[in-house]
């Protein structure tokens, strides 16, 4: 009995950080091949080899791309979402977009192409990212408004958006296990005189330099005690098995638009 | 709950640390009655007022000696004293029918098989740890370690202040119990409680602990789930103790109304 062909997994933005780390967690996961990857139009990777040995070069055609893959994964830019999700649509082809920083017109245009293919739209793609968004949205729901929620992400000076998407997506799960919108209760960047904190408020903070980890943590502060719910990434390695994980989830799923969670089993 | 009457609640050990916060905390709230308070004989505070040796204006109640009176006057006794009178307390709750609130650490089987037994005849709300957050902690380290699976290791830690005498905590040793119920595993086997010296390498099994005592610390506990490239901590962190007068206080009230039988603070709060 043969084994059934590899699922083909092209990358978007394959000469970026995350991209080449995609490339090669895809090339050494049983079950997959790296598909072809892409780079922005002039970049110096264009016509490079996508991995050693893969026989392939990088090029600037999207199009190409989701012809020939049976999945894709992006984790680019924002300003190329939309656009990938686009060429998604048009061919069928699963997509796991990672960026974070989405702006609100591109998300409806992402979230148009989920109903005609899988879009997997991870805030994070670890495994331990995901089990934390689970127990901040359940300790919000237990312990009320009594326990303040206030959110420190750290980070990397070459990051460069903030908050991170996974500090905002610990705001949403907080906002979720209150039952509340996050938009209505969201303090982000406080300074000067701020006045007395808001009841029900949940706040965000970010602090970015050196080469630190990617540390997150969450503070439910009552009267008398806190709890402090933490995760600390050391490799992005979590992050990439994730994207595959979840890459290879989408392959086979009907068109809607999946968080992680979906892809985990924790929803 | 219109027209009912305060529930009359006594304090064992209410010259104790946690027994002067307990005595505070029932005064201060409408639905309490302060019926009186008792501490070991010989104690400094016998003869003393309740309220005052707790630094409150006194209310008219001597502290004496006599457990047995104040458990037949009392509708509930709230008890963090020690283990060595936890099965006289115990007894004393059936046979007057006493809701107990026990909050009492470092009890042992023996005292656990004392509790069964009250619970029998009585309400015994067994809290080795009345704070809402690390309860709330016990419940996510449980679901944490279900989902995560053996490939994520747990290591325990607990910073105390100076003066605390067993090591590692109650709550501690319980966070570790639930890990090892969670994985089927046999908790003796599996707990690593010291590391020192040429360990080798760490058992996939291991749950390990390390204990830090000093300065005035009221309690921090940290449950840490380690895998490759990420880990995941949940801490609580005790910034005053009163919180746990406020969660003994408030499971006798949860108590007032149940049938007989050993209930857990996470019965009180409500958490799974």
């Amino acid at each position: 009995m043969s084994a059934s062909p590899p699922s083909r997994i092209g990358i978007v933005g394959c000469g970026g950080r995350m991209g080449r780390l995609l490339v090669q967690e895809v090339a050494r996961t049983q079950g997959c091949a790296v598909g072809g990857g892409t780079g922005r139009p002039g970049s110096a990777i264009i016509g490079r080899d996508v991995a050693e040995g893969a026989g392939m070069a990088v090029t600037a055609d999207g199009e190409t791309l989701f012809a020939t893959c049976d999945v894709v994964i992006d984790f680019s830019v924002a300003s190329v979402a939309a656009e990938s999700a686009a060429l998604a649509a048009r061919h069928g082809v699963p997509l796991v977009l990672g960026t974070s920083g989405i702006g609100t017109e591109d998300q409806a245009a992402i979230a148009a192409a989920g109903s005609r293919t899988a879009i997997v739209q991870p805030a994070n793609t670890s495994l331990g990212m995901n089990v934390v968004f689970s127990l901040v949205e359940h300790a919000a729901a237990a312990l009320g408004t009594d326990y303040d929620i206030e959110i420190l992400g750290q980070q990397h000076r070459k990051k460069v958006d903030a908050p991170s998407g996974a500090t905002l997506a610990l705001a949403r799960a907080a906002a979720t296990g209150r039952e509340v919108d996050i938009g209505q209760v969201e303090q982000r960047g406080r300074r000067d005189a701020i006045g007395r904190r808001p009841v029900g408020a949940i706040g965000m903070a970010t602090v970015s330099g050196g080469d630190l980890s990617v540390i997150h943590t969450v503070f439910f502060a009552g009267t008398g005690e806190r709890l402090e719910l933490t995760h600390r990434g050391t490799s992005r390695a979590i992050y990439t098995k994730g994207a595959v994980t979840a890459a290879r989830w989408a392959a086979s799923r009907p068109p809607g638009l999946y968080s992680m969670a979906d892809v985990l089993g924790l929803a | 709950m219109i027209g009912r009457s305060p529930m009359r609640i006594g304090v064992t050990g209410c010259g104790g640390r946690m027994g002067r916060l307990l005595v505070a905390e029932v005064l201060s709230l409408p639905d309490c009655e302060l019926v009186g308070g008792c501490d070991r004989a010989g104690s400094a505070v016998i003869g003393e007022d309740v309220a005052a040796q707790a630094g409150l204006d006194p209310v008219g109640l001597t502290v004496d000696d006599d457990a047995e009176a104040l458990f037949q006057a009392a509708e509930a006794i709230i008890d963090c004293t020690n283990p060595a009178v936890a099965k006289d307390h115990l007894e004393l709750a059936a046979r007057h029918r006493t809701i107990l609130v026990l909050g009492t650490t470092g009890l042992e089987s023996e005292h656990h098989a004392a509790v069964d037994a009250a619970a029998l005849c009585t309400v015994v709300v067994q809290a080795s740890n009345m704070s809402v957050g690390v309860n709330l902690l016990m419940s996510l380290t449980e679901r944490a370690t279900a989902v995560l699976g053996p490939g994520f290791d747990v290591e325990i830690t607990d910073f105390h202040h100076r003066d605390k005498i067993d090591s590692p905590s109650g709550t501690t040793a319980m966070l570790g119990r639930l890990v090892a119920q969670e994985r089927r595993q046999d908790f003796a086997q599996v707990a690593r409680k010291v590391r020192h010296g040429a360990t080798g390498p760490r058992q996939p099994d291991d749950i390990g602990f390390a204990v830090s005592r000093g300065g005035d610390v009221a309690g921090d506990h940290t449950v840490i789930l380690a895998s490759q490239g990420e880990r995941i901590e949940l801490t609580q962190r005790t910034v005053s103790r009163a919180l746990y007068a406020q969660g003994g206080v408030r499971a006798a009230l949860w108590a007032r109304d149940k049938p007989p039988g050993r209930y857990s603070m996470r019965n009180v709060l409500g958490f799974a």
